[in-house]
């Protein structure tokens, strides 16, 4: 076993934009001053969350939704595993941390959508209601989510942050990306900015 | 003569500002005329709200759109509890730098039902 590549610079950009512009979202969601910060933190949650979606068909090996996405037994069994002080390591994500992914990125998208139609005015007071009721459903998610992720650091013994940073985690050499795929990170930032002028205009 | 007209419209006009407050509704009225300054970009209700409240207004920060607060001209306004609670609070805490108290916001209200 060694430090071996396994998330890719879209995974680990994206991901980290995410996890901010979620947190500045939050936190500027009931202030009219805030309101275009609000505004743009969502657009970005929205364009991650849209762009991993192809990259989760056509992404490195362990970005990847048939990499990572797992039935409910293989959820049951890593859970049982986590529960013993025990669990089983994964070189990309554990299945429940899969379905984690796979809820925060949905979400991400809804909650940005139902954001977005109330900013317009479109679908009225029901819409404001539901965009903040997803939006605490994603806290939650989230929180869940951080769970996961110090628990699994602690059992493995392996820094899962640092490894969402450098995007190196224990495995074979065989079981490494060859490529970290900068031009996908450029497509990537050129998306958000899209994203970010047509929420704008 | 032209200028007899216009003196009979500008005596329509007034009488129509004329339908007298009530005290309430007054204080209403101050109050949402207030300068409270706490905030810079939005300084007073009257940033978004505009100095009249049967017309619509624009967000001093987004520039969209926000219809009229006065119940004439607005029909929807004050009808949904919760709405209303949801906007005193959020507003009043950054324009005002507080809580409103329950006595501002009825005073609000009333300016709001009866101005037209
Ligand atoms: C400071 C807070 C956060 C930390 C420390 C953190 C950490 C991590 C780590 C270590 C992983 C990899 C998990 C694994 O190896 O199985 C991960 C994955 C992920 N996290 Fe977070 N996370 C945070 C906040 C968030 C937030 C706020 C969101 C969403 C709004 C989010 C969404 C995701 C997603 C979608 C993935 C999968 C990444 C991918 O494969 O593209 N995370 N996170
Ligand atoms: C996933 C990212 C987002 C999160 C977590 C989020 C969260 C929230 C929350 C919790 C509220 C309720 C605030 C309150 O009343 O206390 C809110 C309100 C609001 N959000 Fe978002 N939001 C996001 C994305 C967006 C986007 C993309 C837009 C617009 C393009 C947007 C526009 C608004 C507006 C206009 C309100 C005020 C609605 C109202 O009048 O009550 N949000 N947001």
């Amino acid at each position: 076993m060694q430090k071996i590549l396994v998330w890719d610079w879209p995974v680990r950009v994206g991901h980290w934009l995410m996890a901010g512009a979620f947190c500045l979202a939050w936190l500027t969601a009931d202030s009219e001053s805030y309101r275009l910060v609000h505004v743009f933190a969502g657009a970005v949650v929205l364009g991650v969350a849209s762009f991993r979606l192809p990259w989760g068909f056509i992404g490195t090996r362990y970005a990847r939704f048939v990499e990572f996405v797992r039935g409910p037994l293989s959820v049951r069994d890593y859970l049982a595993g986590l529960l013993r002080l025990d669990p089983a390591h994964h070189v990309g994500h554990n299945p429940a941390g899969g379905w984690a992914i796979v809820l925060l990125l949905g979400l991400g998208i809804v909650t940005a959508l139902a954001g977005w139609a109330t900013y317009n005015e479109i679908g009225g007071h029901l819409l404001e209601e539901l965009h903040e009721g997803l939006a605490t459903t994603m806290l939650l998610v989230v929180i869940v989510h951080l769970a996961g992720v110090f628990s699994g650091s602690l059992l493995h013994g392996e820094n899962l942050v640092r490894a969402m940073f450098t995007g190196k985690k224990q495995g074979h050499a065989d079981e490494a990306i060859a490529s970290a795929r900068p031009l996908a990170l450029v497509a990537l930032l050129l998306w958000l900015a899209a994203a970010g002028w047509l929420v704008a205009s | 003569m032209r200028s007899l007209s216009i003196l009979g419209l500008l005596l329509i006009s007034l009488n129509s500002h004329a339908a007298p407050l009530s005290p309430p509704a007054q204080r209403g009225e101050a109050f949402f005329h207030q300068r409270f300054a706490v905030n810079d970009k939005m300084p007073a209700c009257t940033a978004c709200h505009t100095d009249n409240p049967l017309k619509p207004g624009q967000h001093a920060i987004t520039g969209k759109t926000i219809q009229p607060l006065a119940v004439s001209a607005n029909g929807e306004r004050f009808s949904d509890p919760a709405k209303v609670e949801k906007w005193f609070g959020r507003n009043c805490k950054e324009v005002v730098g507080r809580a409103c108290t329950a006595d501002e916001k009825a005073d609000f209200v009333a300016y709001m039902r009866e101005v037209r």
